[in-house]
């Protein structure tokens, strides 16, 4: 499970467990009333602000949080393993010449990839860099980006060099809610603008690139004309943050609004290149909402001020907290999600038109419009 | 890789065609961000830097929050990202970083009226973006925007700018000071940076790291702070824009 976010709500339990009843109403009213549970924040993007770097890109959300993405990609020398299919390989190429070049030109650089070649690094400010938030950070959002399979396999050169990705990810604001949705649609973002020079060499030779920019290609393939045949081009994944509440899922969650979830779930999601859905879900896990660790009320009856008394020993108040659950004295809430819960969100996140859908297609539209 | 820049007395023309005393295209923004006190972004040719300012508020260490004598606390943290420069490198804390921030410290804790906010801290952070020369300069100028954005009175306008001698040989005595350095020139020339204080001539900062012949120094320095007043007259239409939308 991923390390909550360092920074505490301040809410009194009084203010929790009113914001609290009003998202378990049917429908929830959020904090910010305007928005359904399904609406995102609203935010202002721009992409390829950076001249040095490959692709990069810039969000600022409505609360006032920033990410800024810089890709960069440098060529490195792979290193040499032996490899058990290169006796085939080299069979394959005495048996047919021809039909050995199709499939290279097809399948150029499948399976060759490898997970150390993309690098991702987040900065968020006041923190150091090996701080558990930047950390998990990090390591999330690579573990979706790999989880996919296809990125690293573009990294591929021959076999002698590869390309090695470096995504730099600065937070330039305090992480006011818990970022990784952001930070994950601005990698998006950048990775689907960047672009690598174009290769002029052959096979294993030394690579030797095209220096017009203008003859890069994208780091993810356009292919407008090819959409007719159902094959929808690959798209890096996207974090969205989906909280439990109640029977209630609300996606992206506020700083406030994570005060009082149950549960967090994160969930990266891809477009989906061949199955009949519009949508796939890359990794799903789980982080420790901020809510564990609000302070819980004091009710009337275990309050001597109030005419109560309070409870003898702590395991006596343990007992009487228990049989005031529902009474609307804020406790904070224990345990995980319901497994209803995570199917529900993974059903909203794929169905057509779902919630991946519409990011992935919002963050596209950025970048044609 | 040496570079060279004897190209320039034939035409007169420095590598990416400026004359001598011409800026760089020089793009400021203000209030950047919402979340931030005070926050501004600034172009200067190909080098961009992003400044924000938190405070004045209670330091973070539990130990000394504000500065000496009733005054508030100034720290700079400066960040160079991993993309900013041509190769991709992480920078750690090294020794220019950490000058470069003791240089802010101390021009804007004499600069900013400290003694206003007693123990408090007012934080700069400064997020290198791309780097192509005059970088101290340009983490000056964002960090004057960011204050003044911040609303953190201070007397006046801190600008900095950079020049060089364009003359490497030491012979030469018809040697054209330049004005606002780019990546190239930077290695190439002996330069200091200068700041200056608003349109007066009062030097606030003045770093030099290279050798220069020393009668070449004076026209160094009054180009440079030429340039600083230039400098002024951009971000003082920065902030008078922005202060317009609120008319």
């Amino acid at each position: 499970m991923a390390p909550n976010q360092p920074q505490q709500v301040t809410l009194s339990p009084a203010e929790l467990s009113f914001l609290r009843s009003t998202l378990v109403q049917s429908p929830p009213i959020r904090f910010d009333h305007t928005k359904g549970p399904k609406d995102f924040r609203s935010m202002r993007a721009e992409y390829d602000v950076l001249p040095g770097a490959n692709g990069s890109a810039r969000i600022a959300l409505e609360d006032g949080t920033e990410a800024l993405v810089g890709v960069k990609a440098e060529v490195e020398k792979s290193q040499r393993r032996p490899s058990p299919d290169a006796r085939g390989n080299t069979l394959s190429v005495a048996a047919g010449d021809a039909e050995m070049r199709d499939t290279d030109a097809e399948n150029h650089g499948k399976g060759k990839g490898q997970n150390s070649w993309i690098e991702t690094s987040v900065e968020i400010p006041g923190f150091r860099d090996d701080d558990p938030l930047p950390v998990f950070l990090a390591s999330m959002l690579t573990e979706s980006l790999l989880a996919s399979g296809e990125l690293k396999d573009r990294l591929y050169i021959n076999s002698r060099f590869h390309w090695k990705l470096y995504i730099d990810i600065l937070l330039l604001s305090p992480p006011l809610s818990y970022p990784l949705a952001l930070l994950s649609m601005t990698t998006h973002l950048a990775l689907l603008t960047s672009r690598l020079p174009a290769l002029k060499s052959e096979k294993d030779e030394d690579p030797l690139f095209d220096d017009d920019w203008d003859a890069a290609v994208f780091l993810y393939p356009k292919n407008e004309g090819k959409s007719l045949f159902g094959a929808a081009e690959d798209k890096p994944p996207v974090i969205v943050l989906a909280m439990a509440v109640g029977p209630n899922i609300i996606f992206d969650p506020c700083m406030e609004e994570l005060a009082v979830a149950d549960a967090v779930l994160a969930v990266a999601c891809a477009n989906a290149t061949s199955s009949s859905t519009r949508a796939r879900i890359v990794s799903i896990r789980t982080i420790d909402p901020p809510s564990h660790l609000t302070p819980p009320g004091v009710p009337n009856s275990m309050n001597s001020a109030t005419g109560g008394t309070v409870p003898a020993s702590s395991a006596d108040a343990l007992t009487q907290r228990e049989l005031l659950a529902t009474s609307g004295v804020w406790t904070p809430p224990r345990g995980g999600m319901k497994r209803a819960l995570i199917s529900q969100v993974v059903k909203i996140v794929v169905e057509e038109g779902g919630v991946a859908e519409e990011v992935i297609s919002a963050l596209q539209a950025i970048e044609l419009g | 890789m040496p570079l060279d820049t004897s190209t320039y007395s034939l035409a007169l023309l420095r590598l990416d065609g400026r004359r001598w005393n011409e800026l760089r295209n020089i793009h400021a923004q203000i209030s950047t961000q919402a979340a931030a006190d005070g926050s501004s972004y600034l172009e200067m040719g190909n080098t961009k830097v992003l400044c924000t300012v938190t405070g004045p508020a209670e330091g973070r260490q539990s130990g000394q929050r504000g500065g000496k004598d009733n005054e508030a606390k100034v720290e700079v943290e400066i960040g160079f990202a991993g993309f900013s420069g041509l190769e991709r490198r992480k920078r750690k804390n090294d020794k220019r970083t950490s000058e470069m921030q003791h240089t802010l410290e101390t021009a804007y804790s004499s600069l900013l009226l400290t003694h206003l906010y007693p123990h408090s801290t007012i934080t700069l952070n400064i997020h290198i973006l791309s780097q192509d020369g005059s970088l101290l300069a340009a983490c000056i100028n964002a960090a004057t925007l960011a204050l003044i954005d911040a609303g953190i009175p201070m007397t006046d306008y801190l600008v900095a700018c950079t020049a060089a001698s364009s003359a490497t040989s030491a012979e030469s005595d018809n040697s054209d000071p330049l004005l606002d350095l780019n990546n190239l020139e930077e290695q190439e020339l002996s330069f200091l940076t200068v700041g200056t204080l608003g349109r007066s001539d009062r030097v606030s900062v003045l770093i030099m790291e290279t050798r220069v012949r020393m009668e070449r120094v004076e026209g160094m320095l009054a180009v440079g702070i030429d340039g600083c007043k230039r400098m002024r007259e951009i971000l003082d239409r920065v902030v008078k824009e922005y202060g317009q939308r609120f008319s």
